[in-house]
This record gives C-alpha cells, sequence and structure tokens, in this order.
C-alpha cells in the first residue's frame, strides 16, 4: 500500500489584509483561515491516487492551534490521519526552518512514505521554497509545479508546465511533488466526511520536543532569513495631455520627451520643428 | 455555556458557504426570474450529504446535530433561499417524523433513498380550508382491504413540483366511526397521486411549489407513518422542528441582505462620500447586525435543547418568530440603504426582500408561534 504525505498550510482568507504599518507584519487576526489553494490541490491528488490504487494519506501541518481546522478539512475530504506541528517556539520560522522541521516530522512519524505531496506555492507568501528545500532535507528526488502525476509500480511520472514548455519527468521513490493550480480541482467536503473527520479519524498533536528539536539545533537550522522591512509598493502615474493641431502637438511631445525615448531604444532620435 | 462556535461548526459553515457562492450565487437571480428549479445543482447537493444532513449513517445519512442542520440552511438561504426551502422542507419536515415516528421497514425502505436525494421529499398538511387551524383537514384515507384510498387536495405544497414522496395528512374513521387524523407516505408514483400547476408566488420563486391531488390513490396500508389518529401528534412535532428550519432559512436571508446592503454603503457615493459614513445608514447597520446575532443565538439554543433531547417546541417557535420577523424587517432596510437601486432586479437585495416575507407566513405564522409561546408560557405555574 502506497504511503503518502501531504503538508498542507492555512492562510488567510482574502488575499489583501491589511498591514500593520508599525511592525511591517500581516494583520492575520483579522482574517479567517482556510487551506492553501495549491495545498488543497495536492489533498486531491492524493486522493485520486488513493481511488485509483490504494493508498493511506497522512495530512501534515505546522501552525498555531486554529491550523487544525484545515486537517480536519483534508481529513474530511478523504485523507486518513492529520498531524499538527504546534510549538511557540517554533513561530516565526522561515521556510528553511519549516522545511528542517517537517522533515524531522516525516522522519518520525512516517518514515517509509513513499510519496510526499506539497502545494506549490502559498497564497500568503508565494515563496515555493518549502517542498524543495523539504526534498533536500531528505534527499529525495524532488519536481516542482507537477499539473498531473502517474504512478506505474515504483516510478512516478510527473507532467510540468515550465517556461512555456510542458515536460514529462519520471522518478523513483521516495519522491517529492509540489502541485501548481493547473488541474486537480479539490472536490467538496461531504457533511458525512466533516463529520467522520471529528469523530472517526486520528489527529495528532506534536511539539518540539517529540521531534527531537531544541534551541540548540533550531540555532543552528532556524531561520536564516531576516525581514528587515514590508511595505506595500506604491505605484504612481501622472498624466500629461497635451492639445493643439496634431502636428504641434506632436513636436511638443518629442521636445519634452525625446531625451527619455531617446535612452529606453539606444539612440538619439531629432526631431524637426514646423516653421 | 459556549459561545463561540466550535471548529466543527466553523468548518461545517465554511464548506456550505463555499457550494453556495460556487454553484448557487451565479444561478440565484436567473432560478427565481425563471421559476427554474436546478436539478444540475441539486444533483451535485445528492452526494454531500444535503439531504440527510440528520439521518443516521446506517442509513447514509451525515448524523449531523441541530447547530450544524441550522448552520448548512442559513448558509444555502444567504445565497438562494428557494434551495434552502427545498433543503429545510425535505430534512425538516419531510425526513425528521420518519425518524421519529417510522417502523424500522419503512425506515428501511425509505430513509437511504431520501438521504441520498434520490427521493425528495415533501410534508403535505394544508389546504384550502386548513391552514393554521391544521384541525380542519378534509382530504380522506378510507382503508380497503390491504389499503387506504385517498382523495383530497393539499395546496402550497413546497418540493410539491418534484417531490418523490410525500407524507400526507389525511382523515381515517376509528372503529367506532370518530373522525381523526393520520398521516400516510405517498410516493408519487402511486396512481393516482396527481400534481397541480407549479404557484407563481411573490418569493422562493425556484421552489416548485404546487397542489398535489389525490384520485382514489391507493396507499398501502404499511405506509400509515405511526397509528391511526397519530396525525396531530406527528404534525405538532414535526412543525415544531421545521421552524427551526424556517428560523435558520430567515437568518440566512437576514445576512445575505446585510452583507449586500454593508458593501453596497461602502460602494456607493452620495455627497461626495460613501453613504456608510451617513449616521443614517451606520444606524441601519447597527441594528441589523444586533438583530441577526441575537436571532442566531435564540435559534441556536433551540437547536440545543432539542440534541439535548427535552422539549423545545417554546423555543423553536420563538426562534421563528424572532428569525422571520427581523428577515423582513433587514432586507426592507436593505432595499432602503439601495435606494432605488435596490427596488429594482439588477440588485439581490430586492429578491431577499420578497423571499423574506413568507417565512413570517409558512410553518405556523407569527400570529400561530405567539400562540404557541403564550400558551407554554402561561401553562407554567411559575409564571
Amino acid at each position: 500500500m502506497l504511503n503518502i504525505v501531504v503538508c498542507i498550510k492555512q492562510v488567510p482568507m482574502v488575499t489583501e489584509l491589511p498591514w500593520d504599518e508599525k511592525t511591517g507584519t500581516l494583520r492575520r487576526d483579522l482574517a479567517a483561515g482556510m487551506m492553501n489553494p495549491a495545498c488543497k490541490r495536492a489533498v486531491e491528488a492524493a486522493l485520486q491516487v488513493k481511488e485509483k490504487q490504494g493508498a493511506v494519506i497522512t495530512v501534515m501541518t505546522m501552525g498555531p492551534p486554529a491550523a487544525e481546522e484545515v486537517l480536519r478539512e483534508a481529513l474530511a475530504m478523504g485523507a486518513d490521519r492529520g498531524i499538527l506541528i504546534c510549538d511557540r517556539t517554533l513561530a516565526g520560522s522561515d521556510t528553511y526552518a519549516t522545511s528542517y522541521i517537517l522533515a524531522a516530522a516525516i522522519q518520525k512519524e512516517a518514515p517509509d512514505c513513499h510519496l510526499i505531496l506539497c502545494g506549490a506555492y502559498t497564497s500568503d507568501s508565494e515563496t515555493a521554497q518549502v517542498g524543495p528545500q523539504l526534498a533536500e532535507e531528505l534527499k529525495m528526488p524532488a519536481a516542482a509545479y507537477v499539473e498531473n502525476l502517474e504512478i506505474s509500480g515504483r516510478l512516478l511520472r510527473v507532467r510540468r508546465l515550465v517556461d512555456n514548455f510542458r515536460e514529462t519527468l519520471e522518478m523513483e521513490f521516495p519522491a517529492l511533488v509540489t502541485i501548481s493550480m493547473e488541474r486537480y480541482e479539490p472536490r467538496y467536503a461531504s457533511f458525512a466526511g466533516l463529520n467522520q473527520a471529528f469523530n472517526e479519524k486520528n489527529m495528532a498533536i506534536l511539539k518540539a520536543k517529540h521531534l527531537g528539536i531544541t534551541s540548540e539545533n533550531l540555532h543552528q537550522h532556524g531561520s536564516r532569513t531576516k525581514v528587515r522591512k514590508v511595505f506595500v509598493r506604491k505605484t504612481q502615474k501622472e498624466n500629461e495631455l497635451i492639445t493643439g493641431a496634431a502636428a504641434n502637438a506632436v513636436c511638443e511631445f518629442l521636445d519634452k520627451y525625446q531625451g527619455k525615448i531617446s535612452a529606453v531604444i539606444g539612440k538619439s532620435i531629432e526631431t524637426k520643428k514646423q516653421t | 455555556m459556549q459561545f463561540n462556535p466550535c471548529i466543527k461548526h466553523k468548518l461545517i459553515r465554511n464548506s456550505a458557504r463555499h457550494f453556495a457562492e460556487t454553484e448557487l450565487a451565479p444561478i440565484a437571480a436567473e432560478i427565481d426570474q425563471q421559476r427554474r428549479f436546478p436539478r444540475d445543482v441539486i444533483a451535485k447537493m445528492r452526494a454531500l450529504n444535503y439531504f440527510g444532513l440528520q439521518v443516521p449513517k446506517e442509513y447514509g445519512g451525515a448524523a449531523l446535530d441541530s447547530i450544524s442542520t441550522a448552520i448548512v440552511v442559513e448558509e444555502i438561504s444567504r445565497v438562494c433561499a428557494a434551495v434552502g426551502l427545498c433543503v429545510t422542507v425535505h430534512n425538516g419536515v419531510a425526513v425528521y417524523p420518519f425518524l421519529q415516528f417510522a417502523n424500522p421497514s419503512q425506515k428501511e425502505i425509505y430513509l437511504p433513498q431520501m438521504a441520498s436525494g434520490k427521493m425528495i421529499g415533501a410534508f403535505s398538511l394544508t389546504e384550502a380550508n386548513a391552514g393554521s387551524d391544521a384541525g380542519s383537514v378534509e382530504t380522506t384515507a378510507v382503508k380497503n382491504g390491504s389499503h387506504y384510498i385517498l382523495n383530497g387536495t393539499k395546496i402550497f405544497v413546497t418540493n410539491g413540483g418534484v417531490c418523490d414522496v410525500a407524507l400526507i395528512f389525511a382523515l381515517t374513521s376509528s372503529p367506532d366511526n370518530k373522525l381523526q387524523s393520520s398521516v400516510f407516505i405517498v410516493e408519487s408514483k402511486f396512481p393516482g397521486f396527481l400534481r397541480g400547476e407549479l404557484e407563481d408566488l411573490c418569493g422562493m420563486r425556484a421552489n416548485p411549489v404546487s397542489s398535489l391531488f389525490f384520485e382514489d390513490c391507493p396507499v398501502p396500508a404499511a405506509n400509515l407513518l405511526g397509528k391511526q389518529g397519530d396525525g396531530m401528534k406527528i404534525g405538532l412535532s414535526t412543525l415544531d422542528n421545521g421552524r427551526i428550519g424556517v428560523a435558520a432559512q430567515a437568518l440566512g436571508i437576514a445576512q445575505g441582505a446585510m452583507e449586500a446592503a454593508v458593501k453596497y454603503a461602502k460602494e456607493r457615493q452620495q455627497f461626495k462620500k460613501p453613504i456608510a459614513s451617513q449616521q443614517t445608514i451606520q444606524n441601519y447597520i447597527a441594528d441589523m447586525a444586533t438583530e441577526i446575532m441575537a436571532a442566531r443565538l435564540l435559534l441556536y439554543r433551540a437547536c440545543e435543547l432539542k440534541d439535548a433531547g427535552g422539549p423545545f417546541g417554546c423555543e423553536a417557535s420563538m426562534a421563528k418568530l424572532y428569525c422571520s420577523t427581523i428577515a423582513s424587517k433587514v432586507t426592507s432596510l436593505a432595499v432602503q440603504i439601495h435606494g432605488g437601486y435596490g427596488y429594482s432586479k439588477e440588485y439581490d437585495v430586492e429578491r431577499y426582500f420578497r423571499d423574506a416575507k413568507v417565512t413570517e407566513i409558512y410553518e405556523g405564522t407569527s400570529e400561530i408561534q405567539r400562540m404557541v409561546i403564550a400558551r407554554a408560557i402561561l401553562s407554567q405555574s411559575m409564571m
């Protein structure tokens, strides 16, 4: 039986969250949480594998206690077991630290897993790093931005769209794949499934100590990135209206802007003024 | 006492909301105008247990608690009250009496089909001369060997145009020749089961409300629900439950109307600023939000009492009375906030306004709810 781990993340439900201008952080308290859309497609991809050839699906997330919601949702969709890594000492982990922690959890809870699926990127930070970094931590092959996967025996065939080329890659288990937003439209969870997710399915909560993560190794493997400043990008455009007879307007335009235009096109342009 | 929703209730709300916004929001105005029952969406709802919300797992249902069920009806009605009506009538007054009063073989036959939505249910008490006065039913069921022969006309049957099975209240005679009310499980495929034209109603227009005619319709004696003469008991108990459903529906309509009004008030500029900055509009919004919150707490309290297994009829009536009253008020204010546009079919609040009114009428009018509540209060010797 295939053993699949799907790593998912809870993200804020709205795309444009208010910023706290002073601290440069998102006001996450103002938004309800939801399962990151690409992660939901990764769960769907796992469920389709399960339906086709049978699999045990473990869903895993790191986050605050409220992140239990996305695990329950994945269980309601049809996953078998949930793992929540929830510890205040792990708060503020960057992608490097997150992949280190997820790797420790997978090694402890699903050491014999064949396939790890992640969403290709999250809607709140869009780094697309955790999946590939996790594969590095676990020393397994990875393919990112995958739109379709097929399994035959120990062989995994993935198709993905990169730089406008569609390529097909093959790799052997164990492997990690990140799922893009192209396919795997996620199913609705049924109400019976939702009820089951609370009454009949297992969910474990892991602390840093369960994973053998101490302040010392966190120092070594902890966040390497520091956020210096977060700001809202402002674009300002000014429109200038040039009026008058067409020939004069063109000349006035070139008088004012030929310097800029020359710089952009890389050669100087001359204008002839009407006399 | 727990006032914050648990994770399960939150997820159930998100799930129903996501479905309603994806599948129903794009068509809600259109099916209202065309009086079209959205069979394609209903088919999707079947697999997701919308038709077996509280049916036990062994019959293929979702076995949800009553607050979860109210939340589902609320969220569907927030987007499309006519489909919310289909769901709440099927679950609240067609399936519920089976759970309460059916014998094992009736449960075995009908519950799996109803829970899967393969059979859509209706509940049929109302007649031309029997509305609030439920005791005045004139439809008759005369025992003839292994069958009862039904004759009569039911009106304003919600889901009437599409139901596969209906619970029909009819008069039977007792051994000592007294007329008594009884309930029959009648399938639409029985001979003599005829549907009338769909009603052309003010609101809830996508729900196929119709009359049902019974012309010498033979119903197997095995399809008597409960015992002969149990009609009043089954009716009153079922209506208590149905009122929770209508309250949830009214609440969902009010919520949808308020959200539309808030959005519009922020966008609409008059006197060079959004109308939301006017104190009058703010007062409207404050009243709407407060009344919706109070209604929700009253409704969930009735649900909790029901699940605790005690009597909940008085609280269900209070919830139904209050939720439907504020639904009419909130939708009217939502139209007012939209001004002239609110009176146009271009905006959803016009539909909410029409849909809300009937929640004060069906499943017991507001006047009947007050009667039920007053009787309960006056019969308590403490007071």
